[in-house]
């Protein structure tokens, strides 16, 4: 091999391409050829400090900020005729729905827990309530949206809260007022339309402890006091805002406050996978006693529920996907969450009465996925998991399809196409 | 995130937008390398590179063939870069100038400016090469089929551009700002 020949293919040696023998050749050839040595010495140098550079670039990560350009753009794009007949739709079918009342309970069931599971501390380290808490989050009453995980296509949650009540409306179906009281474990669901009123006992799902979004919100506020990182000023929903962010072990704040009054615009909350945003606040507006009573209020018939919503189990989650797969010809669905169940709840309860099961039989196939759906619900903010279901039917057993690690467990539980489960250790999870 | 672009781009079309993230995820380090050579700091090319991956988003239903948002979002990178200097040039020259020659010199603010600059020079055909390999972490076999050519030419192109780098890297740093700024 002679100096062209062996520097022609210089770069494929030095990028591991050659066949074994042309290797050998280029490397005898370099043994005694010292303008090709310094000829791959240079290679490797400035080979190197490319590869140096790409780490360095590769760093910074923009996701975040061109995915939020992204839906503050789409935001503005779609202030126009799209969004409103999205909306619209989405209120026909669930209006013209025979399953309306019972799609909407299911709904209710599963936004009733939505921002519940704030369990313990929001961070590892012990904070006591401080003495002193921000003036804004001593609040008697706060009105406020919550939109669960992609604010451009969840539907968002009008709410009011006074201390433990809180009284809750989705905005896809506006026809259902819900009134929660936390220390009671009790919700009360009106169906304005029907006129007709239900208890529903909520013991089941809620957890010792659990607290309400505000709540919440005021310990992360004393935790901000010490230890928060500014994000500098933003324009948000149109107002020149200050932004926070505090970062908890598996959870993380962003809060945009207004520039001068330093009330808080928009908070963005993310607990483990679960996201959500809360926004459009009012700060101590004096609210009516009436509309946050659990009482029955007059003209309403009073509804017998069966609803059982004892602690969800695994089984209950798997008998949900078997119900999802039942109704659209064996496919596993595309996502799995909360935020998903919450948009797709109301098309499921139309494809479960296209079945023309008796009513008890389709109230009660609803009722079980909603509770199996509750297990992801409180999976989402305590323990790590994994759905891989997109594209997988049912029977398909040698496909893994979820696995989660149950809290405190060292080992995982997988559970495949033909909803088997088993327990496997972390090093042999599915990639 | 091993799908094909493709894959990726007919899902956002699709009513995933979501999935637009992976996108980012495979070319920010591409288009950040790719625009600090031209615009001459981190932040600048940040945020130019933000706005590429913004404006392909929301062109995508233009982009004809869906194998070649690369070099789609290149050009798209390279009109953004182009209107972000004319806007800079427009305003206050003169202290851009300075500041362009301050940040190049000191190494926090740009990672490597004398190597970002002459990938820049680069001609195209070269320095989409060089960036998919070394930016985008792909292989030489991997950057092969994205960019659909022979292993072969991928490694003669890559020796050529290497030939031009170091020409390039060896002229004095003067020289090197200078073209920046023009």
């Amino acid at each position: 091999m002679n100096c062209v020949e062996c520097k022609e293919i210089l770069v494929a040696y030095l990028e591991g391409l050659l066949a074994e023998s042309e290797k050998q050749a280029v490397a005898d050839h370099l043994k005694d050829c010292h303008s090709c040595q310094a000829e791959l010495k240079q290679l490797t140098s400035l080979q190197e400090r490319l590869v140096s550079n790409g780490r360095t670039v590769a760093q910074s990560d923009l996701e975040n900020d061109v995915m939020n350009r992204i839906v503050r753009e789409q935001n503005v794009r779609l202030k126009t005729t799209a969004k409103v007949s999205k909306n619209l739709q989405l209120r026909r079918i669930i209006m013209k729905s025979p399953v309306t009342k019972m799609a909407a309970a299911a709904v209710i069931i599963i936004a009733v827990l939505v921002g519940m599971h704030f369990v313990g501390n929001p961070f590892a380290a012990t904070v006591t309530f401080a003495d002193v808490i921000k003036p804004i989050l001593n609040a008697r009453t706060v009105i406020l949206d919550v939109i669960i995980g992609d604010e451009e296509t969840s539907p968002p949650m009008h709410e009011i809260v006074v201390g433990s009540r809180i009284r809750r409306i989705l905005s896809n179906i506006p026809n259902v007022i819900q009134v929660i009281d936390i220390d009671d474990a009790k919700m009360l669901a009106l169906d304005t339309e029907e006129k007709t009123a239900a208890y529903v006992d909520i013991k089941g799902p809620l957890q010792e402890g659990t607290r309400n979004y505000i709540e919440f919100l005021r310990q992360v506020v004393v935790k901000l006091q010490d230890n928060y990182e500014e994000l500098g000023e933003q324009e948000i929903d149109g107002q020149k805002a200050i932004g926070f962010v505090a970062r908890g072990p598996n959870e993380e704040v962003k809060i945009w406050a207004d520039h001068k009054t330093a009330l808080p615009i928009r908070i963005e909350l993310r607990v483990g996978q679960f996201f959500s945003i809360l926004k459009n606040f009012q700060f101590d507006v004096p609210i009516e006693d009436s509309l946050i009573s659990m009482d029955m209020p007059e003209g309403y018939t009073l509804q017998e529920t069966k609803l059982d919503l004892s602690g969800s189990t695994e089984q209950d989650f798997i008998e949900g996907l078997r119900i999802w797969t039942r109704v659209h010809d064996g496919a596993f669905p595309e996502a799995l969450s909360t935020e998903n169940n919450m948009k797709q709840v109301p098309l499921l309860a139309e494809k479960i009465a296209q079945l023309n099961l008796s009513d008890d039989e389709t109230t009660q196939m609803m009722m079980k996925y909603v509770r199996g759906m509750l297990f992801l619900q409180i999976l989402e903010r305590q323990s790590a998991f994994q759905y891989a279901g997109n594209g997988v039917k049912l029977g398909e057993a040698d496909k893994a399809i979820f696995w989660y690690q149950p809290e405190g467990s060292q080992t995982w539980r997988i559970i495949y196409g033909d909803l088997r489960v088993e327990d496997v250790s972390p090093e042999n999870l599915p990639k | 995130m091993s799908e094909t672009d493709t894959y990726y781009i007919e899902r956002c079309l699709d009513g995933h937008p979501d999935d637009y993230r992976y996108i980012v995820r495979r070319y920010q380090a591409v288009l950040l390398a790719h625009l600090a050579g031209k615009l001459g700091s981190k932040d600048k090319a940040e945020e130019a590179a933000q706005e590429s991956l913004v404006r392909a988003y929301f062109n995508m239903n233009k982009l004809k063939k869906h194998g070649s948002f690369y070099s789609w979002l290149l050009g798209i990178a390279d009109r953004v870069a182009k209107e972000h200097r004319r806007k800079e040039q427009l305003h206050r020259q003169r202290e851009v100038i300075r500041s362009f020659s301050a940040e190049a010199a000191s190494p926090e603010l740009s990672q490597d400016y004398g190597l970002e600059a002459a990938i820049a020079e680069l001609p195209e055909s070269y320095r989409r090469v060089v960036l998919l390999r070394y930016y985008g972490g792909s292989s030489c076999s991997q950057v092969a089929e994205q960019l659909d050519m022979p292993l072969g030419t991928v490694t003669k192109t890559l020796s050529r551009a290497y030939a031009m780098l170091r020409k390039s890297l060896q002229q004095p740093k003067e020289t090197e700002i200078y073209e920046v700024q023009t």
